[in-house]
């Protein structure tokens, strides 16, 4: 049953968390807003890119209709949105932005600071490629930023996106981890869908906002931030960043969890569909076109999805789980909408590692790069090629 | 005015132990700003000299709030932490970015730009040392024509870029230039800045022995005469118009600033020693003062062109005057 099915049932069945909801038609953009609004973010930053744009315009509207009491600042570059938000994080307030493609890359150098610096900020990036110019759909732009220490998740739908910027204020908090919610450029960002959006309190219940430490600025208690770490302290920083990173799979779906028993919807890092003894191929995605392969899938009995919601840190314990279930000889087929200059895309390297200690068969495709239409066609023509052939290339190009 | 030593510094809001240079203008004007500003004032400081002087993590020189930043990023940092603080209700806490001239005119000038058009309520002082001093003397935007560094290893050819004009062009309710020889002008900008609204800036001339190459006992010294030769002049623009505060009363040729500093000592030489200078900090102090040696005529030339630069930025001030102190 799709999240959807599900609480069209509950509201069905009477009183819940259902009947918390109110039932809108939104583009992915403004549900990202929203969500904002709904977490009451009290300081956004903003710079202007397609096709984030509509994110942070539907803010500024809001805020001037007196209907979010935050403050917007529009600054004068990404770099300067992340440092801004930094800043303002630092001192204790809640914060969000969203950009995109260049601006991401653009502020790259700030999202080392912040993960660094343990600030949990939530940030919107509606994913599209650098050059050659192109404004569509891509995950080249996020997947560069994996290594800055942010946690990432990649969305399917709208009301992932709103449900995904909720849980993030939860995880980010109680981990000091910065968040990058991803969505597909147009397919979700400029695309009208139901989406059920809870009502305030429901969200105030949720994730009240608590930080973990109370480690910021206070004028009337002085310390410094952020000052130089020589070597024999460096990489007590690395490792205490890293030891949350290591919790992180698990706290999603804790998170994930609680957030079903408020709200009715449940969240994993990964979503396994049709995976078990019987399944001869796994096709394993991201973002939107998880969404397409489920209904190409509903007519192969034999073939199973692997959907990634949580990309960094990976969720090697919950891919691994849902692998095992199936036979030696199923093949796995990485989906991949970035290109990443190596042989293969970020899907199918990090699928490497996780299985590394198997003799598991791994398949990488792109597809769908710089917004190129994943259709059903595009995934049957995935399917249809011969993944137990010994002659069958380990990276195909899918048009 | 007077030259004049006596700003008082009446509650130190620094620790013993400042991790700068001998003679270095950076530490003394922490003193002097943070005994303004008092202890409820965050320093946001992008990468500069000044984030190895406030001390490693988690070591803070200052008695108030360091916030290091990225290089780039100073005037936007402090964004954030003013209008954080101001939600709080904290709008009585100062947000002061110190930064170098690298932070201010070259990497730094987008979000200054930036921050000052949206009339940030933030004081951004610039420490202008005339190169990149933390990283061993390279050029930046703000070193003087003439001034040898490592990557201009001949002599910069090109004046600095003039970035008080730039400020002026902000329209900001503050700016001023200020210096450590001239304390009690120093402490009145400070204090003036302070009590202001919305985006001040201030330009401090910042001796610095190693990249200036000059013993640090003359460090003010040397600042003084940079005003006296019109090398630094001092004014001020409080909302609109600017005021000259210091005129010189004899007419000192800039040769009388630039002869006293290794870093124009190859302008004094016939040509025939072409040593680069001696990269970073850890080599010292090179005391270089009173070359002897003759000028050549293309060194004449840049003197000339120095000299005239001078000139050219004292009647431009000049011309700018609306209340004339003469
Ligand atoms: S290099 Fe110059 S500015 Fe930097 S600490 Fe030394 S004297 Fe001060």
């Amino acid at each position: 049953m799709s999240q959807l099915e599900a609480i069209e049932k509950q509201r069905k069945t009477g009183p819940g968390p259902a009947s918390r909801h109110v039932k809108k038609v939104l583009k992915g953009n403004a549900a990202a807003a929203l969500a904002a609004r709904l977490c009451r973010v009290s300081f956004v930053t903003a710079y202007p890119i397609t096709p984030q744009t509509s994110i942070i315009e539907e803010i500024n509207a809001m805020i001037a209709r007196k209907e979010f009491d935050a403050t917007c600042v529009n600054m004068e570059s990404e770099h300067s949105v992340f440092a801004a938000l930094k800043g303002a994080s630092l001192v204790g307030e809640r914060v969000f932005t969203a950009t995109s493609g260049q601006g991401l890359l653009y502020a790259h150098e700030v999202l080392h600071a912040i993960a660094h610096m343990r600030l949990p900020i939530v940030a919107c990036n509606v994913g599209r490629p650098s050059y050659p110019w192109n404004i569509w759909a891509d995950q080249t732009d996020s997947i560069s930023q994996r290594d800055t220490g942010w946690i990432q998740f990649y969305c399917e739908s709208a009301q992932e996106v709103l449900d995904t910027i909720i849980q993030s204020y939860k995880i980010a908090e109680s981990s000091n981890m910065p968040v990058m919610v991803v969505l597909d450029a147009f397919y979700l960002s400029h695309t009208s869908e139901n989406v059920y959006v809870p009502e305030q309190q429901l969200v105030d219940d949720f994730c009240p906002h608590e930080r973990r430490t109370s480690d910021r600025v206070d004028p009337k208690d002085p310390k410094s931030f952020g000052g130089l770490v020589d070597p024999s302290k460096y990489d007590t920083y690395n490792r205490a960043h890293w030891e949350e990173m290591c919790r992180i799979e698990e706290q999603t779906d804790a998170v994930g969890r609680e957030f079903e028993q408020f709200f009715g919807r449940n969240y994993g890092a990964v979503e396994a569909v049709n995976i078990g003894p019987q399944t001869k191929t796994v096709l394993v995605t991201m973002s939107s076109i998880t969404t397409t392969a489920r209904q190409v899938i509903a007519d192969h009995e034999d073939t199973g999805l692997l959907k990634i919601r949580l990309f960094k840190p990976f969720p090697k314990d919950s891919v691994r789980k849902a692998l095992d279930r199936t036979a030696k000889d199923c093949n796995v087929v990485a989906v991949d909408r970035n290109y990443t200059a190596d042989r293969e895309g970020a899907l199918l390297q990090q699928l490497r590692q996780t299985m590394c200690k198997t003799d598991r068969k791994l398949f990488g495709v792109y597809a769908g790069l710089g917004g190129r239409d994943v259709s059903p066609q595009t995934i049957r023509n995935i399917l249809d090629i011969d993944y137990s052939s010994p002659d069958t290339e380990e990276i195909n190009w899918i048009q | 005015m007077k030259p004049d030593t006596d700003f008082i510094i009446t509650g130190e809001q620094v620790s013993k132990g400042a991790l700068s240079c001998r003679g270095c203008g950076w530490s003394l004007l922490a003193r002097y700003v943070s005994n303004v500003m008092g202890p409820e004032t965050v320093y946001v400081v992008p990468a500069c000299c000044f984030s190895i002087i406030a001390g490693p993590s988690p070591m803070n020189l200052m008695n108030g709030t360091v916030v290091h930043t990225l290089f780039a990023a100073a005037a936007a940092t402090a964004t954030g932490v003013r209008h954080a603080l101001d939600r709080q209700g904290k709008q009585e806490t100062n947000v002061v970015v110190l930064a170098g001239d690298g932070g201010t005119f070259d990497i730094g000038l987008q979000a200054l730009s930036g921050a000052a058009s949206r009339e940030e309520n933030i004081l951004f002082i610039c420490n202008n040392n005339g190169a990149y001093m933390n990283t061993g003397v390279q050029s930046s935007a703000g070193t003087p024509s003439g001034v040898r560094t490592t990557t201009d290893p001949s002599g910069k050819a090109t004046p600095a870029k003039n970035v008080m004009e730039i400020i002026e062009a902000h329209n900001i309710p503050y700016f001023a230039t200020a210096s450590p020889a001239f304390l009690r002008d120093l402490q009145r900008k400070l204090e003036k800045a302070k009590e202001a609204r919305g985006f001040r800036f201030l330009m401090v001339d910042g001796p610095c022995p190693p990249g200036h190459k000059h013993e640090p006992a003359i460090s003010i010294e040397l600042a003084r005469i940079a005003v006296e030769t019109r090398f630094f002049p001092l004014f001020e623009s409080a909302n609109g118009g600017i005021e000259i505060n210091y005129f010189p009363q004899k007419n000192l040729p800039v040769d009388d600033y630039l002869k006293r500093q290794g870093r124009f000592a190859h302008l004094y030489s016939d040509g025939s020693e072409s040593r680069a200078p001696a990269s970073g900090q850890d080599s010292g102090a090179h005391a270089n003062g009173n070359q002897t040696r003759e000028t050549s005529g293309k060194n004449q030339e840049m003197l000339n062109a120095i000299q005239m630069q001078v000139d050219q930025q004292w009647e431009k001030l000049m011309g700018k005057q609306t209340v004339s102190k003469v």
